[in-house]
Formats: structure tokens, sequence, C-alpha cells
């Protein structure tokens, strides 16, 4: 729990050091603007500035880098609403429902939904990580490859919410998807289907996949037309429907909550980070909706419930980094890259001793997203004009960006190539009414679905009965189950209700219709 | 086609697709099975590519039609799903994306052969025809503008070498 001594220490810290605070703006534009292209991670942008921060004293540095992470977790979501395109994977489940919106011009207020959520779970991941810091470290500790293996077979079950008109086209896409991801060498050091080629030994780039497979149904097909949105009036830009959708986020308290505990959770496991949270808060939200069937068709809380996990998941790999110094992916070690240059190891003896540091690094944390909801505002008004441009100047330079992305990913030409071939693999799955979703989601967990199931089966030895000597794989069986039980129930409830209604109205009609006839 | 009385129109389009993911999980099973049958080298691979034929196999008959004569019902108007995106049917619309997926194509392999800013420059060029620009003036210098503004930036956002003829 907290520490009421430690944290007075750390108020004293953050009004002591205001000067750093003037890194909280540069910070996070440069996040939103780095995030914003695709391709372009919010590792490499860390990294890119990173140099800079050694310049700086440790509290001023340590700001300026997690302003540029704060910036970051919301910036891919804004070319994921305006055009398909996902800034990073973790942006992924955020263009079900935001580019949906956008087609119906209601882009300003995605937006807002979308930068309100993320600012709202960002203060609310790390207020609960202010008193969960200790703790979360040690359940991280324990968590091991068959929890792994339940939370990747977790974010599969978002492949029940993608919906597709023909299941087996969908259940193909997947395997198909699953199937590519595993490609390249496995972890045991197994070589399959690289054809000789040297770059698919680390597998297929999921980025630049990603980009070709939604590029593919929706840049390509703007080449017919003169404006992204058809209807003029849909092309407004406006301060007021933004803050409109900001406000709207208010409506939804249960879908932000649940994203920020699936956020915070997934997010504080290292090596699984926010690209799984958004998928599994998106179909966790899905599932349990009474107007489910609306999602994927410009339904908020799609928007809401995969922003809320994504802003949440950065308080959660900031607790494992500050914790255990484990770094949870790419731009938690930069960060822990950045504490070392400052003679600082993170890790069990720093919170032991640096408490009032450790608070004062999450209190600034939540400075900076409330910041990011004035500078996130006045960045996604600039952004959105891009639906007032003509497509004839606007998809030339986003193919170029996106096509620049791709290879900026390893600095290879083969970042460029799965691009294009993924264009067309997604040309095709479109064209035959294959859910490309699927595919994306198969891309994304294949290795991981493959690696800890791996490890699992080494552990237990191929027994299944292993399971129940894992607390925690069972529980997070258990929470899965029983969400899919009670989902299950409730549709049958609904079901049960809607046949009854019918039933009542049914026999109204049959009562009116006697009486008419009785009259007559 | 005619089968047992009923008239089929079949769908040859899809049925090659599927044939195509059917041949190329078939391959990857096989390929994998060929490094090693060990578990820990076909532990998920082997049970989803055999999940992956089961489902080519069940959508095989999808491929196959029975002609009626009641025509179909017309999809409603702006009941747009996403996660089903529809492209454009038109021969012109189709035309100028096949144009524009093979500009983008002939750019990506073109990079590393005539230099990242000139592989730009006329993808550029291309896009904004195919996409309705014809002043000149305006495909020229919005090209060169993109193509500054793209090698440069990336140039310094990127810590990996791009190969330029130019700039």
């Amino acid at each position: 729990m907290i520490d009421i001594a430690a944290f007075q220490e750390a108020l004293g810290i953050m009004f002591t050091s205001v000067g750093s605070w003037g890194w909280i703006v540069p910070g996070l534009i440069v996040g939103l603007v780095f995030s914003a292209i695709p391709g372009v991670s919010i590792t490499m942008a860390m990294a890119i500035v990173l140099p800079m921060s050694l310049y700086m004293d440790f509290f001023s540095a340590i700001v300026f880098l997690t302003s540029v992470y704060t910036g970051a977790g919301f910036g891919g979501s804004v070319p994921a609403i305006l055009m398909n395109i996902p800034g990073s994977p973790s942006s992924f489940a955020t263009t079900f429902d935001g580019y949906a919106m956008s087609k119906k011009g209601e882009h300003n207020e995605a937006l807002g939904y979308a930068l309100f959520a993320s600012t709202i779970c960002g203060i609310l991941g790390y207020v609960l990580l202010l008193f969960v810091i200790e703790p979360l470290a040690d359940i991280v500790l324990r968590i091991g490859p068959v929890e792994m293996f339940s939370v990747a077979i977790w974010g599969m079950l978002l492949l029940g919410s993608l919906g597709s008109k023909y299941i087996t086209r969908g259940l193909l896409a997947a395997a198909f998807g699953i199937l590519l991801g595993t490609v390249g060498m496995n972890t045991a050091g197994f070589i399959r289907g690289t054809m000789g080629i040297p770059t698919l030994l680390d597998g297929i780039s999921p980025i630049p996949a990603m980009i070709g497979l939604l590029a593919a149904g929706q840049l390509l097909s703007l080449a017919s037309k003169d404006y992204i949105l058809d209807a003029e009036g849909a092309r407004k830009v406006s301060v007021r429907l933004i803050l409109k959708g900001c406000w709207g986020t208010m409506k939804y308290p249960g879908v932000l909550l649940r994203g920020s505990i699936i956020g915070i959770v997934i997010g504080a496991v290292p090596g699984v980070g926010s690209s799984i949270g958004n998928l599994i808060a998106y179909a966790e939200t899905k599932r349990t909706a009474k107007d489910s069937a609306t999602f994927g068709k410009g339904n908020p809380k799609g928007v809401i419930a995969a922003e809320s996990a994504v802003a949440s998941a950065e308080g959660g790999s900031m607790a494992t980094m500050l914790a255990l110094g484990i770094p949870g992916g790419g731009a938690t070690a930069i960060l822990l890259a950045a504490f070392m240059m400052h003679n600082i190891v993170p890790g069990p003896s720093f919170i032991e001793t640096q408490k009032p540091m450790v608070y004062a690094i999450i209190l600034n944390n939540i400075v900076q997203a409330i910041v990011l909801l004035v500078v996130g505002i006045g960045f996604i008004y600039v952004a959105s004009n891009v639906v007032r441009v003509r497509t004839r100047y606007i998809l030339p330079a986003i193919l170029v960006i996106a096509t620049l992305g791709t290879y900026a990913v390893s600095g290879e030409i083969s970042g460029p190539i799965t691009l294009f071939l993924f264009s067309l693999v997604g040309y095709v799955l479109v064209r035959y009414e294959y859910p490309i979703a699927a595919v994306v989601v198969g891309i994304l967990l294949g290795r991981m679905l493959e690696t800890e199931f791996l490890r699992s089966y080494q552990l237990s030895g191929g027994n299944p009965l292993y399971v129940f000597q894992r607390p925690g794989a069972m529980a997070i069986i258990g929470v899965m189950l029983l969400s899919l039980a009670m989902t299950a129930w409730g549709k049958r409830k609904q079901a049960k209700a809607e046949a009854e209604e019918l039933a009542a109205m049914e026999r109204l009609h049959q009562q009116e219709l006697a009486g008419i006839n009785g009259r007559s | 086609m005619r089968f047992k009385g009923h008239v089929y129109t079949v769908d040859y389009g899809h049925l090659s697709l599927v044939g195509l993911m059917a041949a190329i999980v078939a391959w990857y099973l096989f390929d994998t099975r060929s490094v090693s049958t060990n578990v820990n080298n076909i532990l998920l691979v082997q049970p989803v590519s055999i999940f992956a034929l089961l489902m080519c196999a069940l959508i095989v008959p999808q491929c196959f039609k029975r002609v009626t004569g009641a025509a179909a019902e017309p999809e409603k108007e702006g009941d747009y799903d996403p996660l089903a995106p529809k492209l454009p049917t038109e021969r012109k619309e189709v035309i100028k994306m096949a144009l524009l997926g093979g500009a983008l194509g002939v750019f990506v392999f073109s990079l590393n052969i005539i230099g990242f800013d000139i592989a730009i420059f006329l993808f550029c060029v291309a896009a904004m025809a195919i996409c309705g620009e014809r002043r000149p003036l305006h495909l020229l210098a919005f090209s060169l503008i993109v193509t500054v503004v793209a090698i440069y930036g990336f140039k310094a956002l990127i810590p990996f070498p791009m190969f330029t003829a130019i700039l």
C-alpha cells in the first residue's frame, strides 16, 4: 500500500523541480508526431531523443522520456481512426470502430473518445500503480509460460468478436494468420517456411504485414474518390465535436474501468504489452455489451475499450520496470537505459531506497496525462484536417510515408516488399469476404502462442494436468470461462426476453384482429 | 454446371483462392515436417495446419451456388462494416485501383535500384496522375515537396542508411 511519508516527500520533489515540467509538452509532441507515422515505433522515437536526455538532470530526463512515451501511447490511434492504418500494433483494435465512425463523418467525436479514454485511463493506471506497485511486482514474478499462453488464448478469443458473415472463412483466415506468424526459427531452433530467405528467419514482420493487409482494402480503393470522406458535411473539423466526444467518454465508466484493469495487468507482463491488451479489452467489451451487434460499425465503446487498455498498459509496464528492473518492451528498455546512464538501477532495491523518487515519477506521469488532454486536442485538430485534403495529394503522401515507415522497422527493403505482398493478399481476401482482421490477429499472436505453448509443454513434460499446479493460469482461464459463460447466459436471457416480447406482440395483434372481426 | 438436376454457378476466383491457400498450408506443413517431426517443431503448426485444411474443405462448397429464380436481396445502403470492407466494383474504379497497386509494386521494388529519392518522386507523380491530377506544375511541385520532406525527414528519424541518387 501507499507510504504516506514517501508520498509527501515525492510531492516535495515534484514542486522543487518545477523546471523539469517544461519538458512535458515537447516530450508529448515528439511522442504524438512520431507514433502517428505508421511504422515508426515508440522505441524509435525514444531512442532518437535518448542522447538529448544525457544533458539533463535525472528527474528532467525521466520526465522528458516518459512524456514521449505517454504521447506515443495515444498518437497511434490518430491514423487508425482517420485512415484505418494503426500507427502501432497497440492501436489495431482502435481501427475497428474508430475508422467506422470516421466513415460516418464522426471522426471528431471518435478522436475525442480516444483522447479522453487515453487520458482518464492513463491517470487511472498510474493512480492504481501508486497503490499496487509492490504487490504487482510479486505477481509479475509468478507469471510463467502457462500464464502467458492463457493470455495469448484470451487474445485469440477476439476472433469470436470479429463477426464474419461466414464462420468458416473467419476461422481459416485466423488459422492462416497464425501459421504466417510462426514462419521462421522457433524457440526450439527449428527453421520452417523460410524458402531459404534469411530475412524470414526472424519471421514475417508484423507491422509491414498489418499495414499492407489493411491498406489494400482501404487506401488503394480511395484512388477513385476525390476525398477520404464522400459527404462534404462530414469533412468538418470541429473542436466542439472533439470535446463532445471527450465528454461522451464519461458515459461509459464500466468500459473505462474494465479496459484499465485489463491494460494494467497485461501491460505489466514483460513481453506482452499493450498489443494484446487492446484486443482483449475490445473483445471483452463487445462480449458483455447489450449492443454488441453494432461493434465494428462505429460503436464508441469499441474505441474507448481499446484506447483505455493501451493507456493503462503504460502504467503496468512502468511498474515492472521500476519494481523489477525488467523492461516490458522496447520503450521501457530505453527508459531503463536512461536510468542507467544516470547511474540508477531500477529494481527491488530502488523501490526500497528511493520510494519518494518512484512516487514522484508516477505523479509526474499523472500530470503528463492531464497535459496530454490539452496538447492532444491541438494535435488531433491539426491531424483531422487530413480529411479535407483531396486524395490526389494525401494518398501518394500517405503511401510514401507508410512504405518508408515499413523500411524504418528494420532498415531492410524486405519491409516495403512485405507491405506490397500483403496488400495483394489483403485485396484478394477482402474480395472474397475473408475478415482480414482475423489474419492480423493471427500474425500478431502466432509467434507468442507457439513460444509459450512450447515452453509450457517442456515445463509440464506434456502433462495437461500441470495447469492445476499453476494458480495464475487457472485464474486467467477461470476468468476467461466465466466471462464466456456469463455472455452466453446473458445472450440466452436476451433472446428469451425478445421471444417473449414477440409472442406478446403477436397475441396483442391477434386480439386486435379478433376485436375487429367481432365488431364487424 | 449441372449436378443432380440442378444448375450451379462456380466462383472460379474463390475456388482458386481456397486451392492456393490449401496448397500453401499443405506445403508449410510438409516443410515443417521435413525439418523434423520432433514435438518441439510441430506442436502448434501441425494441428493448426490440419484445422486450416479442414476449413478449406468446408469452404469449397461455398464456391458453388445453386441458380434459382429468386433475385438476391440487395444490401442496405449505409450499412458499412469495416470488418468486411467492400471494394469498388465499377470498371473505371477497379482500373484505377489496379494501376495504383501496380505503381506501389514498381515503387517498392525500385527503391534500392534507382534510389529512394527518384523512386518516391516518380511514384508520387504516377499516383497523383492516377488519382486525377492533370496539371503538370502541381504534379511536379507536390511530388518534389513530398520527396524532399520524406527523404530528409526519414534520414533524420531512422538509424539505417537510405540509398539515394540525388538527395
